[in-house]
């Protein structure tokens, strides 16, 4: 199991668009992959459970991946939000 | 008979048979099966589900192509959504498990899902329970037979009534079978009152309860022009609307006979009538209008349903397009009116829950405080004036002072020396003026005039802040008047400013379509009218019949009146002697 905190970065937060990217990114590993923010846990592969965390600028996010390709699968979301999700205004 | 009050959404009338579109409004109760229909349930499931991503992915392309990225992106987020497992899964334990329909399965977890949305409290996020719901009534209507099967079947010429048309529908909708429309829900702005102006067809929306009230085969009349449907006329309401609905056509192909002539008075005073411009509801009709150019295009639009500002790049095709469209006759862009009551998805600086919006952050003020948006829309304007040598005008919206004018005009400056670094400069000078709608503009007008190129009068906003009545206020929307001798002065007064330092003032906002209005505006000697294209020959015809020089003595003597009576019997008397 590989649990990383992420922060974010863009000032628009978790809407439609960077929900869309991390549940796309997300599905392309076959592990389980959560995210977890004020005792709130969704499953990454669903773009709505990403946008009912209403995660806004500044706030932490806890990724917890577990199945055989969790290393990588925790790193490209961690690269989504360092990136700022590509938005950058 | 019955007659319903909507929003009139597109102008016109249409007298016909009803055809409803059959139900999309989610169940509430639960329809069970046995154990051996599980797997048909499971597979009717599946198959609506691949049909609706089928018609997603056709329609993001035509509507991409027709409506502009803004509704395209809008299927992706809805193809996400249907693909989700938080959906897909919940339907499918549901019918398993539970044993219920695919009907029954998915308007549960829709709602289920939707009451999760409904917990969070960023108003932002929440609002993303319509994309859900959107989603959702494309999968239900594709469960049932397929809608665009049903659209498609219409044979015969017939008025469409819907609870709510998606853009995806009325892209299937068979041409000329259509004649008019109307719907439970939306607003004058609403998609499907743009789709009703682009198809040049009557349509009256907001009317609450039309899809329950009307059956299919039911006599309707859309009355476009007041916003009204009527459900099985009698014979005197029938003849009525005919002859009206004839004299409406007569007129209309009249006016086309003057689409080529000039814009003069009886006495050969010019007027330059130009045309208040949306790309999204352009249509044939619209296309064969000359016009001295472009009055108003409002870019509000762009920063709407979307959950980012518009890149410049966005932008810039829009822009690119519009000025091509209008060659090389003047094309005013307005920087964005964002705030009171356009709102965009998106959260900015200084947009919070507004006790008062229309005197709170909007169109320049919202502009200043968010640099980056302003920095953006005038980078996009600048490369379009770069590629094309069009003569590109830009207007700044709400501007009450003169720095705001200094500020917008510093950073606009930036921006071309941004350009000229890279050795790019406008093929035509940019013209750089403002809307004056503000009561603080309009009476201090002189100490920005010198900064301005040209100006424009907001008369709505502007009669609005000068009377001092909210429009939307059943109160008090009988005192908002036109005819105020307030209204008059003021007009009066920033025409003369602006003349005097040899600056072009021209009108947009309601009064410049009409009729009663116009010899006095005429008379106070504006230089320009901007109106809507389906207004825009009768205003023509309008001022082609006026004579200037009466105008003038009409004009004057309206100033020195003391009481909108006064004025309105005057303007009314004047119109009765023409027709």
């Amino acid at each position: 199991m590989v649990q990383k905190d992420l922060k974010i970065l863009n000032r628009l937060g978790l809407h439609a668009r960077p929900a869309a990217l991390i549940a796309q990114t997300a599905a392309g590993f076959a592990c389980n992959i959560e995210l977890t923010k004020d005792n709130v846990t969704i499953n990454a592969k669903s773009i709505m459970g990403v946008m009912m965390l209403a995660a806004e600028f500044g706030s932490c996010v806890r990724v917890t991946a577990n199945g055989t390709d969790e290393v990588q699968a925790a790193q490209a979301l961690e690269q989504l939000f360092n990136d700022k999700f590509n938005e950058e205004f | 008979m019955l007659v319903l009050k909507g929003i009139p959404a597109s102008p016109g009338i249409a007298i016909g048979k009803a055809v409803l579109l059959p139900g999309e409004n989610l169940t509430v109760s639960k329809h069970y099966i046995s154990l051996e229909a599980v797997n048909g349930e499971l597979q009717k499931f599946e198959r609506a589900l691949q049909k609706t991503m089928q018609e997603l992915d056709e329609c993001a392309l035509k509507v991409r192509s027709t409506l502009g990225t803004e509704y395209a992106s809008l299927m992706d987020t809805h193809k996400l959504i249907l693909q989700d497992p938080a959906l897909k899964d919940a339907v499918a334990h549901k019918i398993c498990t539970d044993y219920l329909t695919a009907r029954s399965a998915i308007s549960l977890t829709l709602q289920e899902l939707a009451a999760n949305f409904d917990k969070i409290e960023d108003p932002f996020f929440k609002e993303r329970r319509n994309d859900l719901f959107d989603a959702g009534k494309r999968l239900l209507a594709n469960l049932e037979g397929n809608k665009k099967d049903f659209l498609a079947s219409i044979k015969r010429p017939s008025l469409l009534v819907a609870h709510d048309l998606f853009p995806s529908d009325t892209i299937s909708l068979p041409e000329n079978q259509i004649l008019g429309f109307c719907t439970d829900v939306g607003g004058k702005t609403s998609h499907t009152a743009l789709l009703a102006q682009s198809l040049n067809i009557p349509a009256v929306v907001g009317l609450s309860t039309a899809s329950k009230d009307v059956a299919n085969g039911d006599m309707l009349i859309i009355d476009g022009e007041n916003g009204l449907l009527v459900i099985n006329p009698d014979r005197y309401t029938l003849a009525n609307y005919r002859q009206i609905k004839r004299e409406l056509k007569k007129t209309e192909s009249l006016l086309k006979t003057i689409n080529h002539l000039p814009v003069v008075t009886q006495d050969g005073r010019r007027v330059h009538l130009y045309v208040n411009y949306d790309p999204r509801t352009d249509n044939k009709y619209n296309k064969t209008l000359i016009t001295d150019g472009l009055g108003l295009l409002r870019t509000e639009f762009l920063f709407m349903n979307t959950p980012v500002p518009p890149s410049e790049e966005a932008q810039y095709k829009i822009y690119l397009a519009v000025a091509k469209r209008f060659d090389m006759r003047p094309a005013t862009i307005r920087l964005a009116d964002l705030g009171a009551d356009k709102m965009p998805d998106f959260p900015l600086d200084e947009l919070n829950d507004d006790d008062n919006p229309f005197m709170g952050c909007r169109g320049v003020r919202l502009l200043l405080k968010n640099p980056e948006l302003l920095h953006c829309q005038l980078r996009a304007i600048v490369r379009t004036a770069c590629e094309v040598p069009a003569q590109v005008k830009i207007m700044i919206p709400m501007v009450s002072s003169v720095e705001e004018v200094r500020h917008v005009r510093a950073a606009f400056s930036q921006v071309l020396e941004e350009f000229a670094k890279q050795g790019q400069k406008p093929l035509n000078k940019i013209a750089l003026g403002a809307m004056i709608e503000v009561p603080a503009a309009a009476i201090a007008l002189d100490g920005m005039i010198n900064e301005l190129d040209f100006i424009s009068i907001g008369t709505n906003d502007l009669i609005q802040y000068l009377v001092a009545v909210d429009r939307v206020n059943p109160e008090v929307a009988h005192m908002y008047d036109p005819c105020h001798p307030a209204v008059g002065r003021t007009i009066h007064n920033i025409i003369q400013t602006a003349h005097k330092r040899g600056k072009f003032v021209s009108i947009c906002g309601e009064i410049a379509s009409d009729a009663k209005m116009l010899p006095l505006l005429l008379g106070w000697q504006v230089d320009g009218l901007s109106v809507t294209p389906r207004m825009y020959l009768r205003v023509k015809n309008n001022i082609r019949n006026l004579n200037f020089e009466h105008c003038c003595d009409l004009a004057q003597a309206a100033l020195l009146m003391g009481s909108s009576a006064e004025i309105r019997e005057l303007v009314e008397d004047n119109n009765h002697e023409n027709s």
